[in-house]
């Protein structure tokens, strides 16, 4: 990973750090993917630009299953996401096993006892470097 | 924190992960803080204390051939070596090892399905192939035959039948050890060894008949540390045609002992699925009276709990049945079912739940329409993988201990109170044992019951207790004759010390043979609880 990327994924979840409504709107630019996880306030509407938006409500299975884990099984692909604490850990230690990491995260405000977290996970691997 | 392997300097330990490099290339092998956090086992009760377990290093092989050389650049070295597939057995350790500074052999990159076969119902992959693999390869070809899988369903076949792992279809399914057939492993010399008809040139049937000739040493790399498995068959479930779920409820708390006896015949009788039991009477845990009554030291009388059915027009206990079959043959082993229990055990009822022709559509997976308050996970009951389960994590993981005991409503009652009264000392965690505490049908032929109380990254004095907690379980249940199937490092040895018959024979045993092909503990010492003379002295 080089440093120029580093910054620009730091500078997007910092993007995405802020009340999620708010911060949708500026988090589009450099993602092959953003997650929203429901349970923290629906983001459909919202404008992402070049970014597709995936929904889910604290399972990601489906997500991982048909986009994530085909995805990450080539080159490249920066994903971001606004979801739970107990998703991105699954999503981090899946991602860990495909050349990925999690680049950039911060914890937002507890909801019903469940932290959203804002995050980037992008390559850093040789072998799934673009 | 970074380590180094045992007996092993700096600069020893530069040369070897030299010689790894010579071995797999430099991308494939990591080591230092910030590569290792993710062999830390997430779920660990000692994270980020002295007694939590460290890697020193990994390193992914890409074949056979490449572990084979890794074990000889270990035997060389004397570093240990824990190899894991996928790593995602949380809750039993995870990638955490043994031994610091063990060397993680991460087997991720052997991922191949290396043949599925619908006729004959086998499959034969590596260790890195998860069951979402195994599952999408079955899917995307289109073949009718149903994995039975694990709960997260992350993990690999080869890693979670190699723990002993379970699942939740039929009960010769269930058992992923029992259902594996075949195996190649690496000795800890680095020869390549196949099992059963695998060791015959040539043979045609591998994964169809375990044993071969001989002895079969299978049983020796499951919980064990005499190779690594690098390649793995198992039998599949010819994909049912049709599925079907049933609830019985019975009013007495003494009418459990009847209501196990029954679903214990149609579980051997291969007429169900696996079960769950449950008590409708959990509706009633936020009454403090009540959960005083379910908690109290000596356990809860027949007529006490009854009383408490009675006024709650509640019954003390239900079971969830589950058929698999052709849509007339479950339909008429239910009718079995509901006839054989009704006519036995007074005031018992039964419900009919939802039933359909597999395999089942997106919205019958995700959205169960049951005319009770259900226990079963759809997934996981058709053999189809899930990350569902990480909804129900709280705080930052948990830790297990699963007691196997007899399938009988006794024991079912005597472990409620044993474990219940000795968790007393434990305040602070929630009553996993109390009187409406069910069994797990997990296992083939027995009950397990669940004690898994969680950890928390921040609070060591919280994560204290939890792991003094399981120490005490394991310590009880031994004194009763209920033993632990599977456990984490940390607690390995406390729980193969309470296999002791014939002062640990059996511990003995295993340490001969260890001796005998790995006397410098090259593959996953303390592993199992068998620790080589090297680290014995």
């Amino acid at each position: 990973m080089i440093r120029r990327d580093m910054l620009k994924w730091g500078a997007l979840a910092s993007a995405l750090a802020g009340a999620p409504a708010a911060a949708l709107a500026r988090a589009g630019a450099g993602l092959d993917v953003l997650l929203l996880d429901t349970r923290f306030g629906e983001g459909a509407a919202v404008d992402m630009g070049a970014a597709r938006v995936l929904t889910f409500a604290g399972d990601v299975t489906r997500i991982w299953y048909d986009h994530l884990d085909r995805a990450w099984r080539q080159p490249g692909f920066v994903v971001g996401g606004i979801t739970g604490a107990d998703a991105l850990f699954v999503l981090e230690t899946l991602a860990q096993q495909q050349g990925r990491k999690v680049v950039a995260r911060n914890v937002l405000a507890a909801v019903d006892g469940i932290a959203p977290v804002s995050w980037v996970i992008a390559p850093v691997h040789p072998s799934v470097l673009a | 924190m970074s380590v180094l392997p045992p007996d092993l300097d700096a600069a020893g330990f530069a040369a070897f992960l030299d010689d790894l490099r010579a071995v797999v290339g430099p991308d494939w092998v990591w080591s230092g803080d910030e590569d290792m956090h993710a062999y830390r086992d997430s779920f660990s009760p000692v994270w980020n204390t002295e007694q939590e377990r460290h890697a020193s290093a990994a390193v992914a092989p890409a074949d056979v051939e490449q572990v084979s050389a890794i074990v000889r650049v270990a035997r060389r070295h004397r570093v240990p070596l824990f190899p894991i597939s996928t790593g995602k057995n949380f809750g039993y350790g995870g990638p955490s090892p043994n031994v610091n500074g063990s060397v993680v052999i991460d087997l991720k990159r052997m991922n191949r399905v290396l043949e599925v076969n619908e006729a004959r119902a086998f499959a034969l992959v590596e260790p890195g192939v998860s069951y979402f693999d195994l599952y999408r390869e079955i899917e995307e070809r289109g073949l009718k035959l149903m994995v039975d899988c694990p709960d997260p369903g992350w993990g690999s076949p080869v890693g979670n039948s190699l723990d002993r792992g379970v699942g939740y279809t039929m009960p010769h399914y269930r058992d992923h050890f029992g259902a594996h057939c075949g195996m190649e492993v690496v000795l800890p010399d680095g020869e390549v060894m196949r099992t059963g008809m695998g060791a015959m040139p040539g043979a045609q049937t591998w994964q169809e008949y375990p044993y071969g000739f001989g002895p079969d040493p299978s049983g020796l790399f499951a919980q064990g540390n005499f190779g690594i498995v690098t390649k793995m068959g198992f039998r599949l479930l010819p994909l049912p045609e049709y599925y079907r779920t049933c609830l019985i409820t019975v009013p007495k708390r003494r009418d459990f002992v009847k209501l196990v006896e029954h679903v214990n015949y149609l579980n051997d009788s291969g007429l169900i699925s696996e079960v769950e039991y449950g008590s409708p009477l959990r509706a009633k845990m936020a009454d403090p009276q009540f959960m005083a009554l379910i908690t109290k030291v000596g356990g809860v009388s027949d007529a006490e709990l009854d009383a408490a059915a009675e006024a709650a027009g509640l019954p003390c206990w239900q079971v969830e049945l589950q058929f698999l079959g052709p849509e007339r043959a479950t339909w008429e082993n239910w009718l079995h079912a509901k006839e054989r229990i009704l006519a036995d055990i007074s005031g018992a009822q039964a419900i009919e739940g939802e039933h359909f022709a597999l395999p089942a559509s997106q919205q019958q997976l995700d959205h169960p329409q049951q005319p009770w308050t259900s226990a079963i996970k759809r997934k996981r009951s058709l053999g189809v993988p899930s990350l569902g389960e990480w909804k129900i994590v709280r705080d930052d993981g948990h830790i297990g201990f699963f007691p196997v005991l007899p399938r009988t409503g006794e024991a079912v009652f005597e472990m409620q109170r044993v474990l219940g009264d000795a968790m007393k000392e434990f305040p602070t965690l929630p009553p996993f044992f109390n009187a409406l505490t069910t069994p797990l049908m997990w296992h083939t032929h027995t009950f397990q019951m669940v004690f898994a109380p969680s950890i928390r990254h921040d609070d060591p004095a919280h994560n204290a207790i939890s792991h003094a907690a399981m120490k005490k379980c394991v310590e009880v249940a031994a004194e009763h004759g209920w033993g632990d199937y599977r456990a984490a490092p940390i607690y390995q040895d406390a729980v193969a010390d309470t296999y002791s018959f014939n002062n640990h024979a059996l511990r003995r045993f295993h340490e001969q043979l260890k001796d005998a092909i790995d006397p410098d503990g090259i593959i996953a010492p303390g592993r199992g609880g068998i620790w080589p003379r090297r680290f014995r002295a």
